[in-house]
């Protein structure tokens, strides 16, 4: 032991600490350190909490990303060059797109120049694209989209491109309190397009819709005009960036202006506007008069799949045999059936002519 | 509202973690569905210390008044917590001045003239004066140090040791005779984790190796499960017979404080927080840090973090009877530190910071590595370990065979000539112990210098044994290799390396268990 302790005093068991150091290792490690913790930390995007400890995190809300600019005239020239001159033809080029009931906003400006709200159910990124670009331009021009805070405004290039080139304003979807900006917007007479599912629909089915839309409107005394999308989860659902090859039909069309009646509440509004987007699709699925006639005996076919089996063999019996009505006859409905039924593409083929040249 | 402890588990949204790792610290991007324990956030401090502590004095649970205790012509020997605590070392004022400060000032008014005050060491390394001074203050110690009245206990003195009396377990009761002979003595704690105070203050604090190795051994250290949970410690029922045979002979005035999780100043902000709160300046000074130390040299590391002051806050300070102080003590504890923990995992997780009870103002050396990681971090339960019978432990340090050679003589030996024989606690002890305990050069520089006793790198050892049982695995992430392998453990450069070595035992989809401390935490395994 004595021979341990001696080399114990004379300090034979040194620190190992004294090591070169590399300028470039320590650059490179740097360089490691900072990606890490920029991806760790999402730089530049929208601070995300774990799960597990959303309930003992108390988030600071940051405040809503400014968009009045984008609403700005000149700005809105811009936007009018862009869409015009750019969203136009691309969505002419992706898509097979067929507009239909575009006169019910002629018969809403017989009426004044108030802004309206409208609603869509929503399935594909294009939704928003395939609105404004169906819109005459005179409503285009000034109407604004409320688009996810938590997604479209994750990002300052993100809510930039956003707000320039669709015109949208930021809403909190999951807080459940609305923001001050869409009742600002239809005071100052802009059209808002909501989307009242909140997010994109994972299997192309409607899903239930809040009642932000039905709020705004009871408030604001402005009407509520429901609009149908079909066809633009089968042209570009979740997980696309882009549409499908080939063209894929989609058809927008638009109902008839919802009103809030007198005494009437935000939890019977919301029902009405559901059921008028509902009705849009079987209108555009068969024909106006057959949608309306199942409309008023309350048998159409619910776009919220499985349907129940009394309104789908309803439908299948008034009208010809919907895709929506065969699959919402069989229930239960297994997952890929659901989704296999909604990216089935809407028929937009034109009738043939007559007479040929 | 103070936040509770929280069990999360890593996702696709969690950042990397942060794990310390001796004089430095890593972040680790541990796989989904780990399984991380936090400690509870910061319990609100008490906000006038002074009055909190003339209460205690002043209605103590089970006993008289201190000033009822004091009297002219007595003998008053004031014992308080050495360097050990707090970890790491409290920002000035440190409680123990404070408290040591109004006891003064109550035995001055009660005309008290015969009054000591000793470091409760144990065989722990002496104080220096300068040490002594930061922890009680300058008025204490000018009153005291100089005249010889301000000593640390001295555990090899034949004369300063008396012996009281025998368990009923037939255990040698042996403390300082100054503090057996005083007509009271005071003892002060700091009980930063719930193994601290009670009867483990006097009868282990100012004892000797005599009365030590009836509870410091391989086989009682195994069988104490845990540390944490004095019911279920048989170290610490060693301790409180021992207690309480002193009681009978005695007058213990004990003074227990406990300390909030405050375990870092702002400038290390971030070590304090769970990541995922982190603010830009959190992640700027901690890139800053790491950047920094990364081409610091090793001594400038040590300083920066030896140099580290906790601003810790007082929860809580009781006086009386040692047992139902203890009782006080013990709950403010567990409101801090306890985290409740559904079920064991396979793999437990474990950083191995900068400082432990035996390296402040020194290095930590391997078998303090080992110790702080398998001793105390493993056995931070309460319960069930939180690793399976079996399962595998990973624990970050860089494991640098380098020792303090005034503080850790023995260790030297310890790591060359013991370890490299067998690194069985129960063989080490049956065949090393005794040998160093009494080593006359080790004895020499414990009473005359400032180095750990002879005997407690094997205290360092047994405490592991624990561990060395239970765990199937046991791996070290960036440990020096061969320093590593002189343990019998294994080492790793990655996580991912480790958890590749460690399928053996657990399988190659592990649950897995990460202690995310300090701040300091007790893991209620249910």
């Amino acid at each position: 032991m004595s021979v341990l302790r001696l080399r114990a005093s004379r300090g034979s068991v040194a620190p190992t600490g004294a090591r070169g150091v590399s300028l470039v290792r320590a650059a490179r490690e740097a360089r490691t350190d900072l990606r890490l913790v920029a991806r760790g930390w999402r730089w530049g995007r929208r601070p995300l909490v774990p799960a597990s400890a959303v309930s003992s995190t108390v988030v600071t809300p940051r405040p809503p990303f400014p968009t009045a600019w984008a609403r700005t005239p000149a700005v809105s020239a811009v936007r009018d060059v862009i869409q015009a001159a750019g969203l136009v033809p691309l969505m002419r080029r992706e898509l097979t797109t067929k507009v239909g009931g575009l006169d019910v906003l002629t018969r809403l400006r017989e009426l004044g120049d108030g802004p309206v709200v409208f609603v869509a159910n929503h399935a594909s990124h294009l939704d928003t694209a395939l609105v404004l670009t169906s819109l005459p331009h005179a409503w285009r021009r000034r109407t604004a989209v409320a688009a996810a805070a938590d997604y479209f405004f994750d990002t300052w290039w993100r809510a930039t491109g956003s707000a320039l080139v669709f015109g949208t304003f930021p809403i909190e979807r999951r807080s459940g309190t609305l923001s001050s900006t869409p009742q600002e917007l239809l005071d100052d007479g802009w059209n808002i397009v909501i989307y009242p599912e909140g997010t994109r629909s994972p299997d192309g089915w409607t899903q239930r819709f809040r009642l932000g839309a039905a709020f705004l409107a009871v408030s604001s005394g402005v009407p509520v005009v429901p609009v149908a999308i079909r066809g633009s989860f089968a042209a570009m659902p979740r997980g696309r960036s882009w549409p499908l090859r080939g063209r894929p039909a989609v058809t927008v069309r638009f109902g008839e202006p919802l009103w809030p009646q007198d005494g009437e509440g935000v939890r019977e509004l919301g029902p009405r506007i559901e059921a008028a987007v509902a009705r849009l699709h079987d209108e555009d699925a068969t024909d106006w008069y057959a949608a309306a006639l199942r409309a008023a005996t309350g048998t159409t076919p619910s776009t919220a799949a499985p349907a129940p089996p009394a309104t789908a063999r309803s439908a299948a019996d008034d009208g010809p045999p919907t895709s929506t009505a065969v699959a919402a006859a069989d229930e239960p409905l297994s997952t890929w059936r659901r989704v296999w039924e909604r990216t089935e593409s809407p028929d937009v083929r034109r009738p043939r002519r007559v007479w040929r040249v | 509202m103070t936040r509770p402890g929280l069990v999360l588990e890593v996702d696709d949204r969690t950042p990397p973690l942060l794990v310390h790792e001796g004089n430095g610290f890593r972040l680790e991007e541990f796989p989904r569905g780990t399984r991380v324990l936090y400690p509870p956030e910061s319990l609100p401090a008490v906000p006038d210390v002074e009055a909190a502590i003339t209460r205690a004095l002043l209605e103590p649970i089970d006993s008289e008044p201190l000033p009822q205790l004091l009297f002219p012509g007595m003998r008053l020997t004031i014992a308080f917590d050495d360097i050990s605590l707090a970890l790491p070392q409290m920002a000035a004022p440190d409680i123990r001045q404070r408290i040591i400060e109004q006891v003064l000032t109550m035995a001055a008014r009660a005309g008290v003239n015969d009054v000591e005050l000793v470091a409760a060491n144990a065989l722990h390394r002496r104080m220096t004066a300068q040490e002594l001074r930061t922890m009680l203050g300058e008025r204490v110690f000018r009153s005291f140090y100089p005249q010889g009245k301000l000593t640390n206990h001295d555990a090899e003195d034949p004369a300063g040791m008396a012996h009281i009396g025998m368990t009923d377990h037939g255990e040698h009761v042996e403390i300082n005779r100054r503090a057996a002979e005083s007509d009271l003595l005071v003892y002060v704690n700091v009980n930063l984790v719930a193994m601290d105070g009670g009867h483990k203050s006097v009868p282990i604090g100012l004892t000797s190796y005599k009365s030590l190795k009836h509870h410091h051994n391989s086989h009682t250290m195994m069988r104490s499960r845990s540390f944490m949970d004095h019911k279920a410690s048989a170290m610490h029922h060693s301790a409180w017979r021992m207690g309480r045979v002193l009681k009978d002979h005695l007058k213990i005035f004990q003074i227990e404080t406990t300390l909030n999780n405050d375990c870092f100043p702002s400038t290390y902000a971030f070590l304090q927080k769970r990541e995922w709160e982190w603010s830009i300046r959190d992640q700027a000074s901690m890139l800053a840090a790491r950047r920094g130390l990364s081409v610091a040299p090793a001594s400038l590391k040590h300083r920066i973090f030896q140099g580290i002051r906790a601003p810790y806050g007082l929860t809580g300070v009781a006086a009386g009877e040692v047992e139902a102080v203890h009782d006080a003590t013990l709950a403010r504890v567990h409101r801090q530190q306890l985290v409740e923990v559904d079920g064991q995992s396979d793999v437990m997780v474990l950083g191995v910071p900068f400082i432990g009870p035996y390296n402040v103002n020194s290095t930590m050396n391997p078998i303090l590595a080992a110790c702080m990681g398998l001793g105390y971090y493993f056995n931070s339960y309460r319960g069930k370990p939180v690793v399976r019978q079996g399962g595998a432990v990973i624990l970050y340090h860089p494991v640098e065979p380098a020792f303090n050679q005034l503080h850790h003589p023995s260790y030297v030996d310890f790591y060359d000539e013991v370890l490299s024989v067998s690194t069985d606690p129960a063989v080490i002890e049956a065949k090393f112990e005794e040998q160093y305990a009494t080593d006359p050069w080790y004895v020499h520089l414990y009473r005359t210098s400032h180095a750990y006793h002879g005997v407690h790198p094997f205290y360092m050892w047994y405490w592991i044994s624990h561990a060395l049982d239970h765990c199937g695995d046991i791996v070290w992430v960036g440990g020096d290799r061969r320093a590593v392998e002189r343990m019998g453990f294994r080492s790793a450069s990655t996580l991912q390396d480790a958890l590749a070595m460690v399928q053996g035992s657990v399988g190659a989809s592990p649950s897995i268990t990460y202690l995310h401390n300090p701040p300091h935490l007790i893991a209620d395994v249910r």
